[in-house]
């Protein structure tokens, strides 16, 4: 909005729709929700992938997947701190934090705490920890934007950090979430699909070994429809597990030329 | 914890392999569960529960708060456990941050419910008092006081039993009372209701050693284990939350038969908690 003559300043105000953000959960009806960005229900966001993010990093990639977005820098294998004990296995030291402008309220990232222990859990199956013994590989996610599915855009990333940066893995980590809501499976949640769901069911796979590493569930279930997620869910996981290699081998190709 | 020999490990996978744990259970039995409740008389609700050597204490304490806005019939849950240094050397200072962490998040997946509160332990809306104005927060706290195994179904249990004990004071607030600034709020009458819990759910625990599931796993047969999935389980036979815990791959059909397993031993362990939580309510109001 720009000033007028010489007159006094103008001065920019939020336009109106913007400040009627809090609405009410809206009550749905079981087939007539349709998602904000008009996808399926069992369609997931397109995902792009680039390492080399982070030069100072041994390894790094970002990862935008809809409106989420995700840097992962991986660090090491590097000397573990003199204050830890001798370990004959290598060791991995996740941490994921959020920007402060990641959210649509500042500062609301911080609730996730809980998101590097679940990285590290997610990942801990599929690196071979005895090939760096007596040193650590540091991981760091920093989320950019928040926009829905956010721990599974991270762990994928990581694991194609973790891919850039050399250090030998069983295969790489492809991680997908699916939320209920009312009768519906919803793959692949946005920011606003989350804060309604009944219930959430999240996967960390290996997609070429058929191996779950991580799951955690939310909400309440039945065991049929656990496993229509999941099967919903290895399906995507194994789709995005393409994915992540293809972006890997343009960036082999790319720096071999 | 003393670490184990080469031979100890043998021991404990063979013996599981032949459905003959150490301490002569068989691989889906529990040990023997003792609940006791009220135990912390200063706390609106409380209960300890003892499986084996590991002992755990949940408390609930109410106060008086304003609702989230988003939310405004229902009060707030939240809920913490804490590691004491009485379990061992290790959980002193900050030693006990991760498991604790670990332990609260695994237990509010399990007992809050998603977002929308669809899956939740009990109904927060028998916490309002005054729809959108006032409300009872509550605060469940867990602590493991001596640590042998199986923490998680051992708070689920004891937040149960907790829960069942609690009392929530009625409150009175006077008609025509300004509520935009702090109200007198009458907490004279000793009246109480009391929190339907019929639909808390219970942990099972499936720890797989080798090529076999145990439920209710010592401390010793943890520290042998691949990986292990935490299911919380209902009386309508539904999942509340499901963990997976431990670094290991597992393949999708073993999962889902962990969760039928799982499934069908809740049945039992419900049976005994209820039991069990019954007596001791009912061994409380006797003294």
């Amino acid at each position: 909005m720009a000033g007028r003559g010489g007159s006094t300043p103008a001065t920019y105000s939020p336009s109106p729709a913007t400040q009627n953000k809090k609405k009410k959960a809206p009550i749905f009806t079981d087939s007539d929700w349709v998602r904000p960005d008009t996808r399926g229900f069992t369609q997931c966001r397109p995902a792009f992938f680039r390492t080399g993010a982070v030069n100072a990093a041994s390894g790094s990639a970002y990862a935008e997947i809809g409106d989420t977005k995700v840097i992962v820098s991986v660090f090491g294998p590097r000397e573990s701190k003199k204050a830890m004990m001798y370990s004959d296995i290598g060791r991995l030291n996740c941490n994921v934090s959020y920007t402060t402008f990641a959210t649509p309220v500042r500062g609301q990232g911080s609730d996730n705490k809980e998101f590097s222990s679940m990285l590290h859990k997610a990942l801990e199956g599929a690196i071979i920890l005895d090939s760096f013994p007596k040193t650590t590989v540091d991981v760091f996610a920093l989320v950019l934007e928040s926009g829905g599915s956010d721990l599974p855009v991270v762990i994928s990333c990581a694991s194609v950090a973790l891919a850039d940066a050399g250090i030998m893995m069983y295969d790489l980590v492809a991680s997908v979430s699916v939320s209920c809501l009312g009768k519906n499976l919803i793959i692949d949640p946005v920011l606003e699909e989350e804060s309604y769901q009944d219930g959430s069911l999240m996967i960390s796979s290996m997609p070429s070994r058929d191996e779950v590493t991580q799951l955690t569930i939310t909400g309440e279930w039945s065991a049929a429809k656990i496993h229509e997620a999941m099967t919903l869910c290895l399906d995507a996981c194994s789709k995005l597990g393409k994915i992540m290699r293809s972006c890997l081998k343009e960036a082999a190709l790319a720096s071999q030329e | 914890m003393v670490g184990l020999s080469a031979g100890e490990k043998h021991f404990i996978q063979g013996g599981i392999a032949q459905d003959l744990r150490a301490d002569g259970r068989k691989r889906l039995n529990y040990r023997p569960i003792y609940v006791e409740t009220g135990v912390i008389p200063q706390a609106d609700g409380s209960a300890k529960v003892k499986m084996g050597a590991t002992e755990v204490i949940a408390s609930v304490k109410l106060d008086l708060a304003r609702p989230n806005p988003s939310q405004p019939g229902k009060g707030k849950v939240s809920l913490f456990v804490s590691c004491s240094a009485t379990a061992g050397p290790m959980f002193e200072g900050r030693g006990s941050e991760e498991l604790s962490a670990e332990l609260s998040v695994a237990l509010q997946r399990c007992l809050l419910g998603g977002k929308s509160g669809a899956g939740a332990a009990f109904d927060p809306s028998c916490l309002s008092i005054v729809d959108g104005k006032l409300c009872w927060d509550a605060y469940i706290d867990g602590l493991v006081v001596s640590a042998d195994g199986n923490l998680l179904d051992a708070l689920g249990a004891a937040i149960k039993a907790a829960l069942t004990n609690t009392r929530v004071p009625v409150a009175n607030v006077p008609a025509g009372a300004s509520l935009d600034e702090d109200p007198d709020v009458d907490l004279s009458s000793q009246e109480t209701t009391r929190i339907d819990t019929s639909g808390v759910p219970v942990i099972v625990t499936l720890t797989k050693v080798g090529r076999h599931y145990i439920v209710d796993a010592t401390s010793e047969e943890e520290s042998q284990m691949s990986s292990a999935v935490s299911v919380s389980i209902n009386k309508e036979r539904r999942i509340c939350g499901l963990t997976k815990r431990g670094g290991a791959g597992l393949d999708p059909s073993i999962i889902l038969d962990m969760i039928s397993v799982a499934s069908h031993v809740s049945e039992q362990l419900m049976n005994k908690l209820d039991s069990e939580i019954a007596a001791a309510e009912a061994d409380e109001q006797d003294t």
